[in-house]
């Protein structure tokens, strides 16, 4: 599925309280960005640029006050919230659930858009659980309240919920922020292989730049809710364009061991 | 604490029976039970005119509907703190966290003070006045609440009702204040909750009241697990937020109101039936809400039982027998986690 | 550390149970030294001309005595004449104003027995007070003759006294020859509904008006003055007759019969069953004053209509 994003402009102040144009402040204006099957593109920007509301538009979490955000064609607008999160699933940056749930019932949450109002979980959907889990490399913990995990189980269980519901896209706000090394390269290498082998499209918010660097495909760089710039990874991650997003100066390098570019900040620009 | 391995549809049943037997059981049983004996053979003998068999009205009048009573204000309260918890994301939220308590308990106190030259027909001032009061905080919460579309910050949904609940707890007072002693006596007397209804009439006066709130709740019961992970978590896992929320809250507040118009504000049952649910069935709304609502019936049924023949004929209201029961408890609780 | 916050929890419901015995204990230390310095308070003798009554029943035993003249404010709940619902006005038992008490002057004041903090600002001013504790109807009769002796109507209050003793001999005469029906007297009811009744219980004035009225309590078992029966209570007990005393008016044609109509259910007590529900009206029903006497009579008329053809 092909998630579009046409002309959106959004605003938390925009709604039916703001009379006149001067007083409405727009998070995003005029964005246009288009997510193609099976890609892996990350969103980057300096904090407050509009990448989490971005991400909430394109789960249809938010509506777009102008333009629109199509799945395949189809306005997200039109289709209802249950079957829309059989498509599109979010892994947050956070989760803290109010109750002291276990790993497998944080996961089968993830069918919750597959049950009808009043049907409960069945063996299939306990299957798909299960398969969720091992894709997490999460098995072993299924009986385990989910808060007692570490935080890199915690995120790759709530991937797992995301991945329950089966969905074509995958969204994710800044998936390895709170995370050590070894989690952060686990989490990442379990993204790149969910996106191959399950051909899952996925945008990563991400202040990771080293991060997106390694994983995406393709980049989308935000400031100050325009789109800066948007292409191939190899293209977009320049000098120039890291010292126009982040006013910092860095030395990108392409970087033999690993097989992708490097960023290395230098320091701030005057 | 873990869900089992068993799969949800098998531990719904077995805990929809278990749970049922338990609140048949108290029901069918606590009759049976009272501060008189009266001989049950000589209740149901119909060859005796009802007018004259002491202990058919004994059954009939005083006992039945009081046990009736009990069990679906019971119900109401447990089930509506379980949706309100999941509502907040709090277990610690009660039915009356929400304004919805003190707004119907400022209604019957002003009718109970100044109301006496009210006749209504067949309706009574004193519940009537309770369920308006009711309606009214839960409607000024609400307001306060919510914008249109959006989804109701838990937060400003907290402080509104804790507001309400200072405002017109004072009010209250000063209302008690102005009355005599004979009215403010009462007033008291109201607020711990009385079961002993004396008859059908006022069960199906708040009857309707609390099948519609646990009809919703039937239909949200599948949603709370998600919504209580978080809001924006349950909107992209396809639950309609915005209106999720609301049906709960008005759901629980309609329940709410029912129940306290037709018994008084009896505490401790909306917070403690669904903690010991908790700990016996896990975590699962789906199993938690039903469940509770079953237990709060037996909970509070045999809470009045003990009320009305421990100290017989003197009789313990039935919310110092809730109070009296809850703090223990969650005392036990601390010490246990600690 | 786990045990560390268990032992706290422990030893802090430890402490707050023994705080409040000790509370307890020291208010009950502190009430009975108050009661033995009330006795001495009162002495006779010295002019009592200008007295404040907090206690209206107290206030109709001063008019009744002749002392009205004397009294120059009352209660807020103070309503039986005229003459004094034109005097001002200071509280009552839970707010009492002590700066209105003390700025009008009174050499005595008339309180309740559980005003102790009032007493004690009274007592620092070299104020008088009078203590009046609700004892049954020997307790009214005593108020009446101690009142009279503390405010210079000695002979009066005697005379008032013997009033009413009289009033009371001849109700309990009239009423001998008859048995004694159980009775329910029902002194507070909420409008249209059975709950929240409260009843006399076997001690008080209320009681005690029965049982010379020629009554027999049905709760005379229970040793309080009050007592909030159930349903079932009221069925088990079954009275014979049914007394309900309102001070003032709800008892105005319909709403006699909605009330009578609520009883109807409850068919298998006998006061309903044979129709002996009887509403009566007025202050003097409640109030533990001088006019027991017509109290007494009222009840005795409810009980035995046959005693006065």
């Amino acid at each position: 599925m092909t998630l579009q994003v046409a002309h959106v402009s959004f605003g938390y102040n925009a709604g039916y309280d703001a009379l006149d144009e001067a007083t409405r402040s727009f998070s995003l204006c005029d964005v246009s960005i288009t997510i193609p099957r099976g890609s892996l593109t990350g969103l980057l920007g300096p904090n407050g640029c509009g990448k989490t509301t971005l991400l909430k538009l394109m789960a249809g979490v938010l509506r777009p006050h102008e333009g629109a955000i199509t799945l395949d064609g189809r306005d997200i607008d039109g289709i209802s919230r249950r079957k829309l999160a059989r498509y599109i699933a979010v892994v947050p940056q956070e989760t803290h659930p109010g109750f002291d749930y276990s790993v497998l019932e944080m996961v089968l949450m993830g069918r919750h858009p597959h049950l009808g109002a009043f049907q409960l979980e069945g063996p299939e959907d306990i299957a798909i659980a299960h398969e969720s889990l091992s894709a997490t490399g999460t098995s072993h913990l299924a009986s385990r309240p989910y808060m007692t995990l570490s935080g890199g189980e915690k995120q790759r269980v709530v991937i797992a919920s995301a991945l329950a519901q089966a969905p074509d896209v995958l969204l994710l706000d800044e998936p390895t922020a709170s995370l050590d090394l070894a989690y952060q390269m686990e989490v990442a290498a379990l993204l790149d292989r969910l996106n191959r082998d399950r051909g899952v499209s996925m945008v990563l918010a991400t202040h990771d730049l080293n991060l997106a660097a390694s994983l995406c495909d393709s980049l989308v760089l935000v400031r100050s809710g325009r789109v800066l710039a948007h292409g191939p990874t190899r293209e977009v991650l320049s000098v120039a364009m890291i010292q126009q997003l982040y006013d910092v100066e860095a030395d990108v390098q392409f970087h033999e061991a690993s097989g992708h570019l490097t960023v290395v900040p230098i320091r701030r620009a005057q | 604490m873990s869900a089992g391995p068993r799969p949800i549809r098998t531990r719904l049943a077995v805990t929809l029976l278990a749970y049922g037997a338990v609140a048949l059981a108290a029901c069918l049983l606590a009759p049976l039970v009272g501060s008189t004996s009266i001989s049950l053979s000589r209740a149901f003998d119909r060859s005796i005119p009802f007018a004259d068999n002491v202990d058919a009205q004994i059954f009939f009048i005083a006992r039945l509907p009081r046990v009736l009573a009990g069990a679906i204000v019971g119900a109401a309260f447990a089930s509506a703190g379980v949706v309100l918890q999941a509502l907040l994301r709090n277990p610690l939220a009660t039915p009356f966290t929400l304004g919805v308590s003190a707004g119907s308990a400022l209604g019957a106190i002003l009718a109970i003070s100044f109301g006496s030259a009210l006749a209504l027909g067949p309706l009574l001032p004193v519940p009537l006045a309770s369920l308006a009061g009711a309606f009214m905080s839960a409607a000024i919460v609400y307001a306060m609440a919510t914008r249109p579309g959006r989804p109701i910050s838990t937060s400003v949904l907290l402080l509104a009702g804790v507001t309400l609940n200072s405002f017109f707890s004072a009010l209250i007072l000063l209302v008690q204040y102005m009355s005599d002693f004979a009215e403010a006596y009462r007033t008291v007397r109201w607020l711990m909750g009385d079961l002993d209804v004396g008859g059908f009439g006022p069960i199906l006066g708040a009857l309707p009241l609390i099948v519609v709130a646990f009809v919703i709740f039937a239909r949200l019961s599948s949603s709370l697990n998600v919504l209580s992970v978080g809001a924006d978590t349950a909107a992209t896992r396809g639950v309609d937020v915005a209106r999720t929320q609301r049906l709960a809250f008005v759901s629980a507040a309609l329940a709410t109101s029912a129940a306290v118009s037709l018994a008084g504000p009896i505490g401790f049952v909306g917070i403690v039936v669904p903690h010991l649910v908790r700990l016996m069935t896990g975590v699962d709304h789906r199993i938690v809400l039903p469940a509770s609502a079953l237990f709060g019936a037996a909970f509070l049924v045999a809470c009045d039982l003990v009320a009305r023949t421990v100290l017989a004929p003197v009789e313990v209201p039935v919310g110092v027998v809730t109070a009296m029961l809850g703090g223990p408890f969650f005392l036990w609780l601390l010490i246990r986690r600690g | 550390m786990a045990t560390y916050p268990k032992r706290l929890i422990l030893l802090t419901a430890l402490v707050a149970v023994a705080g409040g015995v000790w509370a307890t204990g020291s208010a009950v230390v502190a009430h009975a030294q108050a009661e033995t310095g009330r006795q001495a308070s009162v002495r006779d003798g010295a002019p009592v001309t200008r007295i404040i009554s907090l206690v209206p029943a107290l206030t109709e035993v001063l008019f009744a005595i002749g002392a009205g003249p004397q009294v120059i404010a009352v209660s807020s709940y103070d309503d039986f004449s005229p003459e004094v619902r034109a005097l001002p006005r200071v509280g009552a038992l839970i707010d009492p104003d002590v700066e209105r008490i003390l700025a009008l002057r009174p050499n005595l004041v008339l309180t309740y027995g559980s005003q102790n903090a009032l007493e004690m600002q009274l007592a620092r001013a070299g104020i008088r007070t009078f203590t009046y504790r609700h004892s049954g109807v020997p307790g009214i009769l005593d108020a009446v003759r101690d009142l009279g002796a503390a405010t210079g109507h000695a002979a009066d209050g005697e005379r008032k006294a013997r009033e009413i003793e009289a009033q009371l001999d001849a109700v309990r005469a009239v009423v001998r020859p008859f048995g004694r029906p159980r009775a329910l007297l029902v002194f507070s009811r909420q409008p249209q509904s059975l709950q929240q009744m409260y009843v006399s219980g076997g001690g008080g004035f209320l009681d005690d008006l029965l049982q010379i009225a020629g009554g027999a309590n049905v709760f005379a078992d229970v040793p309080r003055e009050s007592v909030q029966p159930s349903h079932e209570t009221l069925l088990a007990r079954a009275p014979e007759v049914i007394i309900e005393l309102h001070s003032t008016g709800m008892m105005a044609g319909t709403g006699v019969l909605r009330e009578r109509s609520l009883w109807a259910a409850l068919a298998s007590i006998p006061a309903v069953r044979n129709d002996r529900i009887h509403f009566l009206e007025g202050s003097y029903l409640v109030v533990p004053g001088p006019r027991v006497g017509l109290a007494a009579e009222a009840l005795a008329r409810a009980l035995h209509a046959e005693a006065f053809e």
